[in-house]
């Protein structure tokens, strides 16, 4: 059976005044999976985050969320939905208690015990008036206000960008305990993120997000497996440019080479070495050193 | 012993963490640090002590499985298989190290190693092994 797509985004474009965010944007998500979205600054992370949500509206294209279209998301639909915005913004004057109280009041299946054990072991005072809270505690209350429900799609926002890294740990072992719970359905989770090294921890897939437009979606593993850099030693100078499918990124000075190729496989190393008479050496990238060749000039 | 113990990954590195997994699951099974018949730690168990994704567990799982190091024991888990007769042909094998000598041979030739004494390092690694290679030749 091939169940249907999370979400579905189809040539999406979004513009702000002149400015064109999104671009023709496709991205499809399918249940389970846990995404993670990399993109430099203002790549449209946060625009595309809240297309999904329905809180911004495309100029064109069409995204699907949960079956429905995303900017008539029907209320069934809102509630199998959690989002940690980029942004927080809670009731300054309401306690930690209260504001959870709140939330809780709005869903039926609230799980209280879930966010009581959080609460203790994030060390958040739930007797804490929310105005003074740091940043770090208000990421992380509003992380608990986001899966209370245990929503069937999570979307979080640089949601780790306040935290420290004892409370990102704890973070991401929460976002792990939430994919492994599959006693009910299969629970997906799109977040965004400049943290690399997180996203290599839980991310089942990548998806590269540059000039408004998705560069690269795929699993994480065939990410690392096919992205590599060759180190070319040969017996006399290289042809300039060498031309290579798949190029990401080329250096090449007389008879050594280095070069970033998007998808190398066995055949194509064993053409290269007996093709150039070169030694060829290659490197795995980690997700660090392949998002920045992904974004070579 | 707790098998979960003996296995670390490094999300950070460029492998693949699966392949991480595979890896060091092999070798410990090579070093007799994991004995036939017994259990890798569960997939639920093993993703969360080591805070990886629990999918990227069991795929390294099920393919230990196909390539026969394991075996789903229904209710039990995964099991160590006792090393079985090699059945892929010695020029697969072959080309299965290829590339890895070929960066061995690469990284010598920067480090202006010579050909004896690469052989002395390797000698004594692959020595390590040999208890284990005996009992399957060729």
């Amino acid at each position: 059976m091939i169940s249907s797509p999370v979400i579905d985004c189809i040539a999406v474009n979004k513009s702000y005044k002149q400015n064109h965010v999104l671009r023709d944007l496709d991205l499809s998500i399918p249940p389970g999976s846990v995404v993670g979205l990399l993109g430099k600054n203002a790549a449209g992370k946060t625009t595309l985050l809240k297309a999904i949500l329905g809180l911004i509206r495309p100029n064109s294209g069409s995204i699907t969320t949960l079956d429905h279209d995303a900017w008539n998301l029907p209320p069934d639909a809102k509630a199998r939905l959690g989002y940690v915005p980029q942004l927080i913004t809670l009731y300054p004057w309401m306690k930690v208690r209260h504001m959870i109280d709140y939330t809780a009041s709005f869903y039926p299946r609230w799980d209280r015990p879930l966010i009581d054990r959080l609460l203790h072991e994030w060390e958040l005072p739930e007797n804490a008036t929310i105005g003074p809270l740091s940043s770090g505690q208000l990421q992380k209350l509003a992380i608990l206000l986001a899966i209370g429900h245990h929503p069937d799609l999570l979307i979080l926002d640089e949601p780790a960008a306040a935290l420290d890294p004892v409370a990102r740990r704890a973070f991401l072992a929460t976002l792990l305990d939430i994919v492994s719970d599959s006693t009910d359905a299969p629970h997906t989770i799109l977040f965004s993120t400049h943290i690399t090294a997180d996203l290599e921890r839980v991310a089942d897939r990548v998806a590269i997000l540059k000039d408004g437009q998705v560069v690269y979606h795929d699993s994480l593993d065939t990410l690392k497996d096919h992205v590599k850099r060759l180190r070319i030693t040969a017996n006399a100078p290289l042809p300039t440019p060498l031309n290579l499918p798949h190029t990401l990124s080329e250096e090449i000075s007389g008879p050594n080479a280095r070069i970033t190729l998007r998808n190398l496989t066995p055949e194509l190393l064993a053409r290269l070495a007996s093709d150039l008479h070169a030694t060829i050496e290659v490197e795995d990238l980690n997700l660090d050193e392949i998002f920045l060749e992904f974004h070579h000039a | 012993m707790d098998s979960a113990l003996l296995i670390s990954v490094s999300p950070t590195s460029g492998v693949p963490i699966y392949r991480q997994l595979i890896d060091q699951v092999r070798s410990l099974i090579a070093s007799k640090r994991l004995q036939p018949g017994e259990f890798l730690p569960s997939v639920r168990t093993l993703a969360q002590r080591l805070q990886v994704n629990p999918m990227t567990v069991s795929k390294a799982y099920s393919l230990l499985q196909r390539d026969g190091l394991v075996e789903l024991a229904p209710g039990q888990g995964m099991r160590i298989l006792p090393p079985s007769p090699v059945k892929i042909p010695l020029n697969q094998r072959r080309q299965a190290l290829l590339p890895l000598l070929r960066q061995v041979a690469a990284t010598a030739y920067q480090l202006n190693l010579t050909q004896q004494q690469v052989m002395d390092l390797l000698a004594p690694l692959l020595e390590n092994f040999d208890r284990d290679s005996e009992a399957n030749p060729g």
